[in-house]
């Protein structure tokens, strides 16, 4: 195939999608502000531009940055791209989803994102694994299928954009959770009540913005969590471990050594929900805890004199 | 027994009225397309049969299962009907349920040939130009002299030249030199708010005194029922939509005749929200229906290499008072809004209703304000001067790029209908920033909001049980009145919402006033009761019905004091 495909981003993610499109054959554009040795088939660039003749270009900058970095892009662009992004994140306080802000900003409309267990290390080393694609156009998902799939990595379509986006943004606050339960000590039948009623309170929060609810129980949603509870080496989990040993959010960011979504959304996601109406308690004891308001003790105890109810 | 001389009238008066063909109109040149419509009849319907017929012999479902399903669908629902389509039809309904199960393949193309050629004939309207000539000059005085008789004999006067009580009451919004210049570049596809069946009316004449092209857009069949809306109907290019017929293939057939017409080029009018909103709240989730044959009828067009731009005009149609409220709201609060889908039994159908209601609106300046929103391209693009699609960074692109793939256009279902829902998900944005604010939605909200403050945590329900229980004194709700509208001025001068000129104007009280008469004069139900400068909700209902309008706005018109309530308020959204 003649066009190359591109890749926005020289984070791991980014150059691991870059290696897996080199694997399958085609050609890859990496836009990167890094330097580095990147392969073969894969051709570094610092101009946006140089994008424009891609077809498919996957976007991998953290949501904070997508804006910036889309309106950008978006001088570039037309009617013809397909832009997917692989952002864990949610913008700003009405909590807006990666794919929205790639359409309002830039003249693309067949947007998709890439998510479920799919990690940087499994896409860059080939080993077998899967993830899920969300996107209403079906010729995003076969372009995705045709750039990073093979014997190794199989990919499932929804058209429940909404739904994998929001699971990839609260799964990580999830993980980050259970690391900090996992170094409290927790036993597994707490940590299992600790996931699934958190699962729980994402699907709501992914429902009041317009997911459907049965995304959070396929692969975009539990077999994510599975995944980072499996240990697939997520950051945000060794970020909790690290708050759960009683380090700072800073300490522990270096610590866990990657940028970290799951932090600034624990707090704006439960405003959303108090706006809404929406109970989120695990959420909302998180946010108090990142915030330094309630010690780890303070969070399990708030959570375990809860009454129970019905499921 | 012999039908009375009144059945056989009222009989007569639903068929099609057509004027005799005596002088056959002969379109000029700059004519609008719709000129053409009647020569084009025949080859239009043509068309449709054809791509209908085509499209089911190359699907994998067999054909006996098409044909074995509209049979099941009309015997059922003329079975229930029993009037005179059910005598004309159900025989060959009946017939072809028998036979079907015998025919070969090419008796069974050839009887959904002729399905789909029926089908197309009756959704198929009409357009007398001379009907459209003679609307132009009468309907003014006409509906002036139904609503405010006193000012026929000036009206006759100033006839097709001064202004009439019709354009007091309608004031119309937006750039409509822009959309005169679009319709000459490309076909215009309105997609209007929906809240009363005076919509395509109003619409209508605004179009025609606006001097913009007259539109097609499919009328439910219900609407013919009533002979002089009928007769306009019937000569002003809608077509029929016959909401009982369940069958997909009718719905098919009518998707299809709605695309081939936009790809022609014929200015459409859809209602996105396909029913009038009961609840009276804004439309929030757009499904498009027909609108979106207009996303296909694009990259059928691009496909075929014409470049003809479409322009979707998001419209908000804007009542101080509707017609239909009071039934309106009972439906939604019923939540039957699907069981009775079609309502033919509402205040629109009822004579003594429409003459209290427009003797009304008559007294109100600008009582229906209809605002066109900015034009945008089948993709959400807004358009420049000359229909150019802009991106956010204000460069021109070519909106064809949007249906191709590899660089070849292509027809592809599955795309087009989410570029149809995406459509759906920007017109409630655009709708809302258009949205022109009454003064009844605002009193109303005013008030309803001081119930829900009364009534903390209780559901909606209950809280609608409260009648007559919440008294304000008059002062506090003008201060009230007042410091909304002072928001409602701010988010106004942001572009994110419009005020009208009525409630834009004069101070708090006068508004109050203004507001309690108009309730007054028309609902039969009463709304607010004042006494001994106390105001008194009596009927939470309407005043729901009537702040509904405002759910999107309601947390960035509250106060400090009043934002638990708004939030409520904007959680019925």
């Amino acid at each position: 195939m003649s066009t190359p495909i591109g890749v926005i981003g020289g984070g791991g993610f980014g150059v691991g999608l870059a290696r897996a499109i080199a694997r399958t054959g085609r050609n890859a554009t990496l836009w990167s502000r890094r330097d580095g040795e990147v392969g073969e088939r894969i051709e570094p660039t610092r101009e946006l531009a140089a994008l424009a003749r891609c077809e498919l270009i996957f976007v991998s900058v953290p949501s904070m940055h997508v804006a910036k970095v889309a309106e950008q892009l978006g001088q570039h662009l037309d009617g013809r791209h397909l832009l997917v992004h692989v952002s864990r994140g949610l913008v700003g306080e009405e909590l807006r989803t990666v794919s929205r802000v790639l359409r309002e900003l830039t003249p693309a409309r067949r947007v998709g994102c890439l998510a479920g267990p799919i990690s940087a290390k499994s896409i860059a080393e080939g080993v077998p694994g899967g993830g899920i694609v969300g996107t209403g156009f079906p010729e995003v998902a076969d372009a995705v299928r045709e750039a990073i799939a093979g014997p190794t990595l199989r990919l499932y379509q929804t058209e429940d954009v909404v739904g994998v986006e929001v699971s990839a943004a609260l799964v990580g606050l999830l993980a980050l959770a259970i690391g900090y339960a996992q170094e409290m000590g927790i036993n597994p039948a707490a940590l299992a009540i600790l996931a699934t009623r958190g699962m729980v309170e994402t699907a709501r929060i992914g429902v009041s913005l317009g997911a459907e609810d049965r995304t959070f129980a396929g692969v975009a949603g539990y077999g994510d969590l599975i995944a980072a509870i499996a240990g697939d080496g997520r950051p945000e989990l060794e970020l909790g471990r690290a708050l759960g040993r009683g380090l700072t959010l800073q300490q522990a960011g270096e610590q866990a050594g990657a940028y970290i979504e799951g932090v600034t959304i624990a707090r704006r996601v439960q405003r959303h929900a108090m706006r809404r109406g929406i109970e989120v308690p695990i959420i909302e004891a998180l946010a108090d805890a990142l915030d330094g308001k309630l010690t780890p003790t303070g969070v399990i105890e708030r959570l375990m004199s809860r009454r129970s109810k019905r499921e | 027994m012999a039908k009375s001389p009144v059945r056989t009238v009222k009989h007569l008066l639903t068929r099609p009225i057509r004027l005799p063909r005596l002088t056959p109109y002969v379109p000029a040149p700059d004519d609008p397309t719709i000129f053409w419509f009647n020569s084009e009849r025949d080859d239009i319907i043509r068309e449709v049969t054809r791509r209908c017929v085509e499209r089911h012999v190359h699907e994998q479902r067999p054909l006996e299962y098409v044909l074995n399903e509209v049979a099941h669908e009309e015997v059922k629902r003329l079975e229930s009907q029993r009037d005179d389509e059910a005598r004309d039809s159900l025989g060959f309904w009946r017939q072809t349920m028998r036979r079907v199960g015998r025919m070969s393949e090419s008796e069974k193309k050839e009887t959904l040939r002729l399905i789909c050629e029926r089908m197309s004939w009756d959704i198929a309207g009409n357009f007398d130009p001379r009907v459209y000539q003679f609307a132009t000059r009468a309907v003014p005085p006409l509906l002036t002299g139904v609503m405010k008789p006193s000012a026929l004999p000036e009206d006759l006067m100033t006839m097709a030249s001064g202004t009439h009580v019709v354009d007091e009451m309608l004031r119309t919004e937006g750039n409509i030199e822009h959309l005169k210049h679009l319709a000459k570049r490309g076909t215009l596809v309105f997609v209007p708010t929906h809240s009363s069946n005076l919509d395509s009316i109003a619409l209508g004449y605004a179009l025609m005194r606006e001097g913009l092209p007259p539109v097609v857009y499919g009328a439910g069949k219900n609407l013919f029922t009533n002979p002089i809306i009928s007769f306009f109907m019937h000569n002003l290019g809608a077509y029929r939509v016959d909401r009982r017929i369940r069958a997909a293939l009718y719905k098919d057939v009518l998707k299809t005749y709605s695309c081939v017409m936009i790809e022609r080029g014929y200015h459409s009018l859809f209602f996105p929200g396909g029913t009038r909103s009961r609840s009276g709240m804004l439309e929030r989730k757009l499904k498009l229906g027909l609108a979106g044959t207009a996303i296909e009828a694009f990259s059928r067009n691009r496909v075929r290499g014409i470049a003809r731009p479409v322009f979707f005009v998001p419209t908000t149609i804007n009542y101080g008072l509707v017609l239909e409220a009071e039934t309106l709201v009972e439906d939604w609060l019923k939540e039957a809004g699907k069981a009775r889908y079609i309502i033919e039994d509402d205040e629109f159908s009822q004579l003594d209703r429409w003459l209290a209601f427009f003797r009304r609106v008559a007294q109100m300046e600008s009582a229906c304000v209809i605002r066109f929103g900015r034009p945008l391209d089948p993709f959400g693009n807004r358009v420049d001067d000359d229909g150019g699609s802009l991106t956010p960074d204000g460069r021109v692109i070519d909106p064809g790029t949007y249906v191709q793939f590899r660089g070849v256009p292509t027809i592809e279902p599955r795309r087009d209908a989410e570029y149809t829902r995406e459509m759906g998900q920007v017109l409630v944005g655009e709708y809302e920033r258009d949205t022109v604010l009454m003064s009844t939605q605002i009193v109303a909200h005013a008030l309803f909001r001081r119930l829900v403050r009364a009534t903390p945590g209780v559901d909606l329900f209950g809280r609608l049980r409260h009648r007559g229980e919440v008294t304000v004194r008059r002062d506090d709700l003008a201060r009230e009145v007042g410091q909304m509208r002072e928001r409602l001025r701010d988010l106004a001068s942001r572009g994110e919402v419009h005020l009208s000129e009525l409630a834009d104007r004069g101070d708090a009280t006068t508004l109050i006033d203004r507001v309690f008469s108009a309730w007054n004069g028309y609902h039969r139900r009463t709304i607010v009761i004042e006494h001994d400068g106390q105001i008194t909700a009596e009927d939470p209902t309407m005043l729901l019905y009537y702040q509904n309008r405002l759910v999107p706005y309601a947390e960035r018109v509250a106060g400090e004091g009043d934002l638990a309530a708004a939030r409520e308020i904007a959680r019925l959204g």
